[in-house]
């Protein structure tokens, strides 16, 4: 294995880290906070509003995201308000990932047991008040591995604004791939990129968790 | 509407090779999830780290890389794969990884005293398996394991980025030529939903249906 090579090799591909990095970080940061308005509608007690926020969730949840990017892509240039493409994937991403997140938080939520909350009201704290003192902290705790599963899925999913010509790390293996016979080396250091990326993403979340926890 | 009316018929044969995409890569995914995680559970050492080391190959690469190395590499590597297997292979071996961790995990919750009932009663261990440990897992695979069929045949969309002609690509194909991407993208969106919906309310009703008889 020719070391220089490859290490050459991710020099080039790493003119599209920093798009990526970027954008997996807002991905995550906003879909992350996308995923709290859906929640709250999820556990609503108006039905209508449940019922448009389960809509919302299906309908994202199963289509599949390039389509959507796709979708949004296309259909902006269209209306004249072409949107970029890094935009566009970011939107797509959010829109999708925020669904999956809510998910998440709402098992978090529901995973605290009733008596939790009854307990907060019996020593006066006032419904909102025992959510926040007594089952938000509880929550999170539980949501922290899930929502990092979800992070390196988003972080995945980047890869996919390529083919909307953002020019991240897959963006460019492809145009190198496509001038030169090295293949196996140029996607070999593009997985290798996307595996540090992840680690270091579940790394930090890991971090996290052991500082949530309770000692 | 008389586009999508016009649109028809190429529509269909993306959405049958879409269709046919998914049923192989799930049948594929769901035979070598299951052999990986039997092999990762009891195979030994040497097995085990291999099918941890594959997982966390999987865990960290994104599909679509794979399906570009895939589609690069191969011809260099003078293997003449065409596209179409080449493309279930790898959606095959990725999501093979996600139904691994669903059937490994549905193993592990049968309580250990399960095992100790089966081999009270006499039975080998690939008896007391496929009999008793088998039929418990099952109810708590169904669910995450209709979750991954629908990431599945979400995923087969990208297939479309190597030129396979599922109906994401022929979509794409008739938003060039017919400039109506909310219209196409639109539809090829609601065939997506319909498929994977169905699937997931077929999911739900099993899960019922086997409460019921527990």
């Amino acid at each position: 294995m020719d070391i220089p090579f490859l290490l050459r090799i991710g020099q080039t591909l790493s003119e599209g880290l920093y798009t990526t990095v970027l954008l997996s970080v807002l991905a995550i940061t906003l879909s992350a906070l996308w995923a709290i308005p859906l929640v709250v509608g999820l556990l609503a007690p108006s039905r209508i509003l449940r019922g448009i926020v389960t809509s919302y969730i299906e309908l994202v949840r199963n289509t599949p995201v390039l389509v959507q990017m796709f979708f949004i892509f296309f259909g902006s240039g269209s209306l004249g308000y072409p949107l970029s493409g890094f935009v566009t994937g970011l939107l797509a991403m959010v829109l999708q990932n925020g669904a999956y997140m809510a998910e998440i938080y709402r098992g978090g939520i529901q995973s605290v047991p009733v008596r939790q909350t009854e307990a907060g009201l019996a020593i006066g704290f006032t419904p909102a008040r025992a959510f926040r003192l007594v089952v938000l902290p509880q929550a999170l705790r539980k949501v922290i591995p899930p929502l990092s599963n979800q992070g390196v899925l988003i972080i995945k999913d980047t890869s996919l604004v390529a083919t909307i010509s953002v020019a991240e790390i897959t963006f460019h293996a492809r145009m190198m791939a496509d001038r030169t016979a090295a293949v196996f080396e140029i996607f070999l250091v593009l997985a290798v990129l996307y595996i540090v990326l992840t680690a270091i993403f579940s790394g930090v979340m890991r971090i996290v968790e052991k500082q949530l926890r309770i000692r | 509407m008389e586009l999508l009316i016009n649109s028809m018929p190429l529509l269909t044969k993306g959405v049958v090779t879409t269709l046919y995409l998914s049923a192989a890569s799930i049948v594929l995914a769901t035979v070598s999830g299951l052999v990986f995680a039997l092999m990762q559970l009891y195979g030994g050492i040497v097995l085990r780290v291999l099918v941890e080391t594959y997982l966390y190959i999987i865990r960290g690469v994104p599909l679509l890389v794979l399906l570009f190395a895939m589609y690069y590499a191969a011809p260099y590597a003078g293997l003449t794969i065409d596209a179409f297997t080449g493309g279930i292979i790898v959606i095959a071996v990725y999501f093979g990884a996600f139904m691994t961790e669903v059937f490994r995990g549905a193993i592990l919750s049968v309580p250990e005293g399960q095992w100790e009932a089966g081999r009270a009663i006499g039975f080998v261990r690939s008896k007391i398996l496929i009999h008793i440990i088998f039929q418990q897992a099952l109810r708590v695979a169904a669910p995450p394991y209709i979750n991954t069929c629908v990431a599945v045949i979400k995923g087969t969309s990208l297939v479309a980025i190597i030129g396979l002609a599922d109906v994401t690509y022929i979509g794409k194909q008739i938003v060039e030529r017919t400039l109506a991407p909310f219209e196409i993208f639109g539809f090829v969106a609601m065939i997506y939903f319909v498929i994977c919906f169905l699937l997931s309310r077929l999911g739900s009703y099993l899960e019922k249906k086997f409460d019921y008889i527990n």
